[in-house]
């Protein structure tokens, strides 16, 4: 079981760059506006 | 393709506007640009507010229009947000060219200055949402790590494997505690320093000792802390509460949605007529009275004032109740806040900002927004004990677990401290009334005092007045009768002259009937001494002699002198000193649905009655057509009062509903009122409400309303009480752990909030019985 000793630090590091992500998209406004990326599929694609 | 059929299409349209080209300067695109790119190719990145937008593929249009333009990187509209983003090279393009490409697609784009308010709220969002997702994702893996102990018996684990698992569960909880909760942590703070006390106080403690039992047992497992971690529980309470607030702002924002779209109707800037004739686009602030502008197609009217060129069809109804489009010629008034829909048209201001009515309405809602209903003040006197009492009991609950274990004891408190709501106790009112008023203001009525929802739920007595109330104001002089030796012209225009210095109904008839009368317009006929008794009529003096218009007796004039008296219409009188000289006979129409609403009113079981200044047989007609029994004629506004002082010795709550201008004092001695808000300046109608389309109807459904956000206010309040008598003591007797408090404190407080959103919608039950 020693292999939890790298693990357990690794998942943390893992989170921590898995929160950075995060916060590039929300900074990003990537949540702002939800339903026209949705809505764009539907559109004619561009020439 | 495409964009060549559009441009074609709108071959009609307004041809690129010459004074964008003031745009072209790096120092104004910057007004609502930003730079973005690097230094190789530095780009702008500009926003653009659009108009004409229809639906989706309209956006599409827009975007593959622009971006077949030379020098333009990127640019994406947004349907919802009527904006578009264009990211463009300043040594390719430039502003004047975008617009006017957008403008020959056959939308109308202006230069979106960055407005603070609308900047500082997304830079809030995104703060909030990034708390809430901070607390989220570490509560996930702060709960892999717990996890391993909730399957396995003490010992089972080895006992390095459980502290390094400890360990990464204290580095995860970090930015929950540093980070996701510091609001709860400095709102708290503040409260202390202001010597007040709040719900952010418990809230604090709790995640405060929680995350030190915590620490001090990760670090030191054989100390007097005790061995157990509550890593799990402190990330999930503090995202339960997380999510909660986050879910009550956007529900709250969802039901002021009618209230902003209302107050923000009126576009940021205007094309502003310079001296030499072109335009410039300002910011609203800067415009005076006397300015001329521009409105396209679309936009809402800046301000009062009067049209200088061009004819349009204007869309009032949010202002006025009337529905269908205006046709407003040149000369005429134009109201600000209400919407151009048909040409480019030109305007001289005349009111501006707060004193418009539409400025009015704003205010009037921020006020009724930010007033606090009595309910909501006795649930704020009551927080601050209750808060008290339960530091005390989590004080209480900690001595008495203290000798089972130290840690026990601390988390015993600490769920006392969040199992807590108040919250649910102060929110319930205002969430109530807010979501209430909102759906009062789409349908066209204005609540000034948020308290008058609970007054008008009490109401057992509904008083009416007839003019401008029941009926509408549209009286017309249907036929009149004049002495021999006086004609018709002579009559109308003398009359007219008193009329027009009155605001009064039956006045504005009288006024309208001499201007349709050719002859009675080519006279001029001035007046001197020109004053209106309120409730009886009009006097002058003319030509040295007294002249009166108004009811028989203000006109001193006798049955006998009159000829051709009618009972079936109203009549005002014309005299001068030597008695009568004309007499109108007008009629009035009543408002449809009125003997509908009566009906359903009557049926609530609320007594009826009509109180008018007007003649016995008009009034009795009246009130026999719309089915009210109890109705005194010929009132002055005193008579009027002394009736209400009555009703309210007897002991009655009395609902005045009146046209609010000439019944003010009447109005403000009512336990609650309704004044009509047709063509009457708002600060003028001191009522509690004003209906803007001045539709009866609404009468029924909107008591029904307000009884149904009481009747949920104190479901809402018996709710908050019965889950903090059930979970105080849980909590007390150490049956619930941290987690579930913090569960059930948010839950609570949703379940209120939920529960007043269905206030939202006036439901189509309270309409179809109130029509029915």
């Amino acid at each position: 079981m020693d292999i939890l000793f790298v693990l357990i630090p690794l998942s943390v590091v893992l989170a921590l760059v898995v929160l950075a992500g995060l916060w590039w998209a929300v900074y990003r406004g990537q949540f702002e506006d939800i339903e026209e990326e949705g809505r764009r599929i539907f559109e004619e694609d561009k020439e | 393709m495409e964009s060549h059929l559009l441009s074609d299409t709108h071959s009609d349209e307004p041809q690129a506007n010459p004074a964008w080209s003031i745009l072209d300067t790096p120092e104004q695109w910057m007004r609502f640009s930003q730079t973005v790119g690097d230094e190789a190719q530095p780009l702008v990145e500009s926003s653009l507010l659009l108009d004409g937008l229809r639906c989706a593929a309209c956006s599409g249009t827009v975007e593959r229009g622009l971006s077949g333009l030379p020098g333009i990187v990127s640019a994406r509209v947004s349907m919802s947000k009527k904006r578009a983003v264009v990211v463009w090279s300043a040594e390719l393009t430039q502003p004047s060219t975008i617009l006017a490409a957008i403008q020959k697609m056959g939308y109308s784009a202006n230069p979106a200055s960055h407005n603070e308010s609308q900047l500082n709220a997304t830079q809030k969002n995104r703060a909030a949402f990034w708390r809430w997702l901070v607390a989220g994702f570490c509560m996930m893996q702060v709960m892999m790590y717990a996890s391993p102990s909730y399957f396995t018996k003490t010992g089972e684990i080895e006992t390095d494997i459980q502290l390094l698992l400890n360990w990464a569960a204290w580095l995860l909880s970090l930015p929950v505690m540093l980070f996701s909760s510091r609001s709860f942590f400095s709102n708290a703070w503040h409260d202390l320093k202001a010597k007040q006390i709040s719900m952010d106080l418990p809230v604090a403690l709790g995640i405060g000792i929680t995350f030190v039992v915590s620490s001090a047992a990760t670090f030191d497992p054989s100390g007097w802390w005790g061995d157990v971690v509550y890593f799990d529980s402190l990330t999930m309470f503090v995202f339960f509460l997380l999510s909660a607030r986050l879910i009550e702002v956007k529900l709250h924002s969802k039901t002021l949605g009618a209230m902003e779209a209302l107050v923000s109707r009126i576009p940021e800037n205007t094309e502003r007529q310079n001296a030499d004739g072109s335009y410039t686009r300002v910011i609203n602030s800067q415009l005076s009275v006397g300015d001329i502008v521009r409105v396209n197609t679309g936009e809402a009217f800046p301000a009062d004032g009067l049209l200088l060129s061009g004819q349009t069809k204007v869309d009032e109804s949010l202002l006025t109740g009337e529905s269908t489009p205006i046709h407003k010629n040149q000369g005429e008034h134009v109201v600000a806040g209400s919407y151009n829909l048909g040409a480019t048209v030109t305007m001289r201001l005349e009111t501006l900002g707060e004193s418009t009515q539409y400025g009015q309405i704003v205010q009037l809602i921020n006020q009724a927004a930010i007033e606090k209903p009595r309910l909501s003040q006795l649930a704020d006197r009551v927080a601050r004990p209750f808060l008290f009492f339960i530091l005390l009991s989590a004080v209480l609950s900690a001595v008495l677990l203290w000798e089972q274990g130290h840690g026990l004891a601390l988390m015993t408190a600490a769920a006392v401290l969040i199992v807590t709501c108040p919250c649910a106790l102060s929110l319930a009112t205002p969430a109530a009334m807010l979501a209430s008023a909102s759906a009062f203001v789409k349908r066209g009525i204005l609540i000034r005092h948020l308290q008058a929802i609970e007054s008008i739920d009490q109401i057992d007595t509904v008083i009416f007045d007839k003019t401008g109330t029941l009926t509408d104001n549209h009286i017309a002089v249907k036929s009149l009768s004049v002495k021999d030796g006086l004609s018709e012209a002579q009559a109308l225009a003398m009359a007219s002259a008193l009329a027009s210095q009155s605001m009064h109904p039956i006045a504005m008839a009288v006024t309208y009937a001499a201007k349709q009368n050719p002859l009675a317009n080519a006279l001029s006929i001035t007046l001197e001494q020109v004053e209106e008794q309120v409730g009886a009529g009009m006097q002058g003096r003319f030509e040295q002699r007294p002249l009166k218009l108004g009811s028989a007796a203000f006109c001193a004039v006798h049955s006998d002198q009159v000829q051709a008296r009618d009972e079936r219409y109203q009549q005002v009188y014309l005299a001068d000193d030597s008695g009568w000289l004309a007499t109108f006979n007008l009629q009035e129409a009543i408002k449809a649905n009125t003997a509908q609403a009566i009906a359903a009113l009557q049926q609530a079981q609320l007594d009826v009655e009509l109180l008018s200044g007007d003649q016995w047989h008009t009034v009795k007609n009246t009130a026999a057509l719309v089915g009210i029994k109890v109705f005194q004629a010929a009132c002055s506004p005193n008579d009027k009062l002394q009736r209400l002082q009555g009703l309210k010795l007897q002991g009655k709550k009395v609902l005045m509903v009146g046209d609010g201008l000439n019944d003010g004092p009447i109005l403000a001695s009512a336990h609650v009122s309704i004044a009509m808000g047709k063509g009457v300046p708002l600060t003028l109608a001191h009522a509690d409400y004003v209906l803007l389309n001045g539709d009866i109807s609404e009468i029924p459904a909107l008591i029904k309303h307000a009884k149904k956000t009481m009747r949920i206010i104190k479901q809402n309040i018996a709710w908050a009480v019965i889950y903090n008598a059930v979970c105080i003591p849980l909590a007390f007797f150490a049956w619930l752990s941290p987690w579930q408090a913090g569960l059930g404190m948010a839950t609570s407080s949703l379940i209120v909030v939920l529960n007043a959103l269905r206030l939202s919608q006036f439901s189509h039950s309270s309409v179809n019985s109130s029509k029915a």
